[in-house]
């Protein structure tokens, strides 16, 4: 086009544009930054291209491509205007529907936008929750405008700032505004903008010229604002960089952006292209006399080049190494000339202030941070996009309501901002309001934007170390300090994260810290230590636990965890070595692995929850191993072979006397191992059987009885003591056993007694505590169900409070399901239906189990909590209910139930079975001198499990409330430890040590064939009892895996141990053996 | 002068990239680099001798910034990213993946020089990590299980795409915008489909061009062959008008050669040699 050479006509073109006529066809969006490319963006775009040729559509709907729209998750879309509705996560062949539908002035809800936990369909863009909590004054204006199309931009109102400002190139006016609206800089350090603009004016070293830089070199990994707006809007950026060249007088100005975003280059060089043609930028400006031009340059990847020394040394050519301030650039910058160095995000505010005016601008945010700034959210969280908010939203409001929490099931511990500059900010600090001096307070920085969050699955070492690698590998070498700082740092973390670490080690971090920032000359190295103070500072326990107990919660240090499954086992089972023998057809050895460490073996292989399988490796992306089944298969094959079935017990014991008190897995697995120890051991059980839980609450189809037998012959053949119904506190006292010459007792009596839902009406014939009706049914007693049965899982919030929220759900809806199962088998009602106050997605039961209740004709009413029972007579008539919604997330990570007003409703019942929770009987401790918390559960060092008497030691339920049998058994094993040391007079203490197998197996050798069908295969399925045949009896529902099946499982296993250091080793002796062989 | 003798084709970009860069050294480095995807030593000390440089001052540059590589690099180069977001997504076992796959770390390239393996501290795609970028094509959601099918795609040519399996990809049949003429060739095939035939100028040359009618392929052929990097002059071969308009391409800045789509729209592509610059408008 022709050159605009006045500003007259500048005006009347601008004018032109705006008085077209509102085009009313529907317009697809398709957003296509390098995110949506990403995610296939121009798929879509071409496919909707091709539809509309092919179909004629020219006159019916108009196709634009967009810079991104901020919530990059739901990439591909298609947004329908002038509507706004949204198809988000689009395939290639679903486009033609969509079109047509646009056409047709109709909506295919079944493809629009649904948060994963309700129903509700969210048709248009503003009505999401991520976009509707957010205030997008910059990111908004992306969705009109094509990037590589300047006319967009004049059509969505663009150089209207430009405009004003070369109308009347008042300097002190435009620098007046900018101050006035207190636009502090968004690249990190805050600093006011008016003022530096200022500075610039003012400065005058006589060098004749001036100036203007926009600082696109984001190099904060994890922040992407920048590269948004410069892809998506770059002429905002231009207009942005005009004002600030007139308000200081430069002519020139350079735009240094990261060579990483060749889109971004691309679409600024367009941008560039145009305005000059139209005459915008250049010599003589709409004839004013004014000159300014831009240019780009690349950054060739060194993140030091974002400090503005650095960068100034870039742009001249030479090496990035920061300089000394003063003279600050706005005084001595690009060849000596003052150079006025702007952030991406702050230039874009630049015509946002100049149009509105500052006394509008100044309406959002707070005092001392006005406007908006963008944040990219991202990491371990469910709605991640770019997020704009008026500075002093709290981190809370972004996380939770507009990034929806948590991504999965791990609880959401921090997040992270400023990138390697910053520092952490732990969840109890998420009230804290966004500004730049409250972030500087808690030990970050605001950064240029960059949000981490991070779950329990991220590891806060790992992090620093992350961290500190980069700075090491990005310092310019310049100060020493900094270049050997880092380095050291690092050195340290390192051996921290691979279990080598020591307590001096984390001193000495800290020590280092304030030295790095002292003695460091640019703000690389006085903001290196942040990442790694900040995450002492608020993760201190962490660190202990790699360092002392060799941990690593969130199973990621490499050589601290070796397999994940072993790691994460309570009892540290070697799995990846009896897996290795399974794939091997060594299934005797495999059995022999497993009993090493767990006289349960048989019973776990059925019913242990399996916490090893939540974290496998093979999971990530596909199905993980089916570590249990596995185990099934190898203590299966013991059974029929009678492999193992006996233990030897020791020739002659030591004559040293130990009670324990309490037949369950965790006073029978302490019994096991110092009876093997040489102890005599006597076992006292309160009931006519022993085995506790085992026998009393899990039903005989989960855990058939003779194969329980098998273990607890196995565990007696160690050569214990056991005296069945035998009361502690009726027939005996602890005191008591200690005159007797009982040097030490263990104390494992469960938690058997069910909570109480509190609400009116309980006490009434007909409601039945959920381990009374599962003991009766499960010691095969008579209890009268009636045909209507109702199970409450999980009463009221009063209840919730009172417990330890995560661990006693798990057992409050495994009680449930096993509760309604086991009185669908025995007692024939016509119908079973549990109540539950969660969604299915929090349920903590094994799926396979809320499966089979589900296959069984079992109901299950979510989103479900009693409100009061309904008598007739004294006899339980109904039970009403209400409906609950999700709310607030609360303090175990998930989003708290809260009653939906109103929607009471009623259900008939015979029996009501009260499932919520059990706590432990302590009626007969009273006086033995022990101290018990407010649950009513024992307290005891979770070290040792030493109470407060000394010499006796108690484990299992009663300590942690109701939990599982696999935490149970180690309890049990931590216990007889812990005795051993006490009755040898050694220091009674938990000795930690790197989690590693026994020995390693030689891996299968695959062909490639192999391989590949290995990668895409499934995990094996046990054959299940079909759910006719398992009504009304109590056969066992699982089958066990085939030999076929159990080889093919073991050979998908990863074998996550031969990658740690030793396991190195080991490959590496193999291949030397085989080649000398 | 630290090179006596220079080869042309070094010579040729080293010129034209000082003369367009207006002596700016990184941007030099920057193009050698991205021509031989590496600095041959030669090629600095040519940048030396005409910038009239000493050899340490490049030297310092090259090395300072993590762009440049002294290194000869592989057919395709895959770059990890390893930005904190990726980080916490897993990007470090995508590259123990590729690493596996490759037998390469990260920095080294496959003795067959097929492939190099390449982290990046952030690529700006932090919501849909790990990434993953080949030949400047972008993979997102990355997980270890797809690292073998991203390997194996490249090397089956990563923008290979099966016409009749991908909705995507569709061929127009286009007319002449000023005699309305069609320009579809039945008779010649390329990518399997009709071309587009036109006429072309160029120095002393004139000849034909067919062109794929494939939305998204560059396939020509030609009468004569073009050098990379011409801007040639299109014709109709039945009215014999210039094909040219005052859009301008977005990559090269050319005027664009616009052509009428059977049914409706235009479509523009660059007559600049090698750019890949088209717009479709519907």
């Amino acid at each position: 086009m022709k050159k605009i050479s006045s500003i007259e006509e500048f005006i009347s073109f601008r004018k032109s544009i705006l008085n077209e006529p509102a085009d009313n066809t529907p317009t697809l969006v398709i957003s296509a930054g390098t995110c949506g490319q990403a995610s296939g963006a121009n798929d879509i775009m071409r496919a909707a291209k091709r539809y509309i040729l092919e179909h004629h559509l020219h006159e019916k709907v108009s196709i634009r491509v967009t810079g991104c729209l901020g919530f990059c998750q739901i990439e591909p879309f298609i947004l329908a205007e002038p509507e706004n509705y949204i198809y988000p996560n689009l395939k290639t062949e679903d486009v033609p529907r969509v079109i047509k539908a646009i056409v047709k002035k109709e909506i295919i809800k079944e493809l629009m936008y649904r948060e994963n936990d309700d129903d509700k369909t969210y048709c248009t863009l503003e009505e999401i929750p991520f976009y509707k909590y957010q205030t997008r004054t910059i990111l908004k204006r992306n969705q009109k405008i094509d990037p590589i199309r300047v006319f967009n931009y004049f059509k969505a109102g663009g150089y209207s700032a430009f405009e004003k400002v070369i109308s009347n190139p008042d300097q002190e006016w435009i620098i007046s505004e900018i101050k006035k609206a207190e636009l502090r800089g968004r690249g990190g350090a805050g600093f006011p903008t008016g003022l530096k603009w200022e500075n610039a004016r003012n400065s005058n070293n006589g060098s004749g010229k001036k100036f203007v830089v926009c600082n696109a070199d984001e190099g904060d990994p994890g922040a992407y604002m920048d590269r948004n707006v410069l892809e998506g809007n770059p002429q905002l950026i231009i207009e942005g960089m005009i004002i600030a060249g007139i308000a200081i007088g430069a002519t020139k100005g350079f735009v240094y952006v990261r060579s990483e975003y060749p889109l971004a280059i691309k679409h600024s060089m367009i941008a560039i292209r145009q305005a000059r043609d139209i005459g915008i930028l250049g010599e003589n400006i709409l004839s004013t006399g004014i000159d300014f031009d831009i240019e780009i340059v690349r950054g060739a990847g060194a993140f030091v080049c974002g400090e503005e020394t650095a960068l100034i040394k870039s742009i001249e050519g030479k090496m990035g190494q920061p300089e000394q301030r003063p003279p600050y650039p706005v005084d001595k910058g690009i060849w000596g000339h003052p150079t006025c160095i702007n952030n991406v995000e702050t230039l874009a505010n630049v015509p946002v202030i100049i149009n509105e005016g500052a006394d509008e601008y100044i309406k959002v945010g707070m005092p001392g941070a006005r406007g908006t700034k963008i944040f990219s959210l991202v990491g371990k969280i469910k709605n991640t996009g770019l997020v704009e908010v008026p500075l002093g939203t709290t981190i809370h409001e972004v996380v939770n309501k507009i990034g929806g929490g948590p991504s999965g099931k791990s609880k959401i511990k921090a997040i992270q901002t400023g990138g390697p500059s910053g520092g952490c900010i732990p969840e109890e600090l998420f009230d804290l309001p966004i500004n730049y001096e409250s972030l500087n307070k808690v030990g970050s920085i605001m950064g240029s934007g960059g949000m981490i969050v991070m779950d329990e699955s991220t590891c806060m070492v790992d992090i620093a170390k992350y961290f500190t690698n980069f700075l090491q590998e990005e310092s310019c070498g310049k100060c020493s300090v900094c270049r050997e700082g880092t380095q050291r740092m690092n050195e340290i973390l390192t051996n921290i994260s691979e279990g080598r670490g020591t307590m001096e080690d984390l001193t000495l971090l800290e020590e280092l810290g304030p030295v790095i920032k002292d003695a460091s000359m640019c703000g690389l190295g006085q903001t290196a230590p942040n990442p790694v103070l900040a995450t002492i500072k608020y993760f201190r326990e962490e660190y202990i636990d790699h360092i002392i107990k060799k941990k690593c919660k969130a199973t990621v240090c490499k050589e601290i965890v070796s397999s994940p499954c072993q790691y994460t086992c309570p009892i540290n089972t070697d799995v990846s070595v009896y897996v290795a023998l399974i794939a091997r057809k060594k299934y005797a050895e495999a059995l022999e692995v497993i009993k090493e460490t767990n006289p349960f073996a048989s019973v776990l292989s059925r019913i242990c929850h399996h916490p090893c399988e939540n974290k496998c490796k093979a999971g990530e992306g596909g199905d993980p191993i089916a570590i249990r089944d596995l185990k099934r298969f190898a203590t299966d094959y013991g059974i029929e072979n009678n492999l193992y079935s006996t233990t030897e017990p020791v020739k002659k014991t030591n004559g040293i006397k130990v009670a324990v008190i309490g037949s369950g897995p965790s006073g029978l697995t302490c019994s096991f191992y110092l009876s093997k120890m040489g102890y005599e051991v006597t076992v006292f059980e309160k009931e006519s059987v022993i085995g506790g839980m085992l026998t009393l609450g899990i039903p005989e189809y989960r855990l058939p009885r003779k194969i329980l037998k098998v273990d607890l012959d196995y565990i007696k053949s160690a050569g214990m003591e056991i005296k069945t119904d035998f009361a502690l506190g009726e027939d005996y006292t602890i005191d008591g056993l200690l005159d007797q010459g009982y040097k030490s007792v263990f104390l494992a009596t469960g938690s058997h007694q069910s909570l109480k839902l509190g609400i009116p009406g309980e006490e009434v014939e007909g409601v039945i505590p959920g381990m009374q009706a599962l003991a009766a049914l499960n010691l095969g007693k008579k209890i009268e169900l009636g045909k209507r049965v109702g199970i409450i899982g999980g009463g009221n919030t009063a209840v919730d409070a009172a417990r330890r929220v995560l661990r006693a759900e798990t057992s409050e809806s495994v009680t449930m399901i096993d509760a309604a199962r086991s009185a669908l088998r025995t007692t024939k009602p016509e119908n079973v239906t549990i109540f539950y106050r969660r969604t299915i997605e929090e349920i903590p039961a094994y799926k396979e189990e809320v499966d089979g209740a589900g296959d069984e004709g079992i109901k299950i009413e979510y989103l479900t909590a009693p409100v009061r029972i309904i008598t007739n007579k004294g006899k339980l008539k109904a039970c009403e209910f209400i409906r609950m919604k999700l709310g607030e997330i609360d303090e175990s990570g998930r989003r708290r139930p809260v009653p939906i007003k109103g929607s009471e409703f009623t259900v008939e019942l015979d029996t009501l079975i009260v499932s919520i929770s059990e706590s432990p009987d302590i009626s007969f401790l009273k006086n033995e001198g022990l101290e018990f918390s407010k649950w009513d559960t024992i307290i005891i060092d979770p070290e040792t499990c030493l109470t407060k008497r000394p010499g006796i030691f108690a484990g299992g339920d009663m300590v942690t409330g109701p939990n599982t049998v696999v935490d149970a058994v180690a309890a049990g094993k931590i216990a007889s430890e812990s005795i051993d040391q006490y009755l040898t007079g050694k220091e009674v203490k938990r000795e930690y040590k790197l989690t590693r197998p026994s020995k390693y197996i030689e891996p299968v050798e695959f062909s490639n064939k192999e391989l590949d069908e290995l990668i895409s295969a499934k995990r094996s399925e046990m054959p299940l009892l079909s759910s006719e045949k398992r009504k009304y009896n109590l056969m066992e529902v699982n089958q066990g895996l085939t030999e076929e099946q159990a080889i093919k499982e073991a050979k998908r296993c990863l074998r996550c141990e031969l990658e740690t250091i030793d396991g190195k080793k080991f490959l590496k002796n193999l291949e030397e053996v085989e080649e000398r062989g | 002068m630290y090179l006596s003798e220079v080869s042309t084709e070094l010579e040729s970009i080293v010129d034209a990239s000082i003369k367009k860069h207006n002596k700016f050294l990184i941007a030099v480095l920057q193009d050698i680099q991205r021509h031989y995807n590496y600095l041959p030593e030669d090629a600095i000390k040519l940048v030396a001798d005409k910038l009239e440089m000493p050899l340490r001052d490049i030297y310092g540059v090259a090395s300072f910034y993590k762009a440049f590589s002294f290194n000869k690099k592989g057919k395709h180069i895959i770059t990890a990213c390893l930005g904190t977001a990726c980080h916490v997504r897993g990007g470090p076992k995508i590259v123990d993946a590729i690493t596996k796959e490759l037998n390469i770390k990260p920095g080294e390239t496959t003795k067959d020089m097929q492939f190099s393996l390449e982290t990046a501290a952030c690529l700006g795609c932090c919501a849909i990590g790990p990434i993953v970028v080949v030949d400047g094509v972008y993979f997102s959601n990355v997980k270890p299980t797809m690292v073998k099918k991203i390997i194996e795609q490249t090397k089956s040519g990563i923008e290979k795409t099966d016409i009749e399996k991908y909705k995507h990809i569709f061929p127009v049949k286009v007319s002449c915008p000023r005699c309305n003429h069609s320009l579809m060739n039945t008779e010649h095939l390329i990518d399997n489909y009709p071309c587009i035939h036109i006429t072309v100028s160029f120095g002393r040359k004139h000849g034909w061009l067919r062109l794929s009618s494939l939305y998204g392929s560059y396939s020509i052929e030609s009468e004569h062959e073009i050098p990379m990097d011409t801007e040639l002059n299109c014709f109709c071969p039945h009215c014999h008008t210039e094909l040219t308009s005052s859009f301008e391409c977005p990559i090269c800045g050319a005027n664009m050669v616009p052509l009428m789509i059977r049914g409706g729209g235009t479509v523009h592509f660059c007559p600049r040699r090698g750019c890949k610059g088209h717009m479709l408008d519907v």
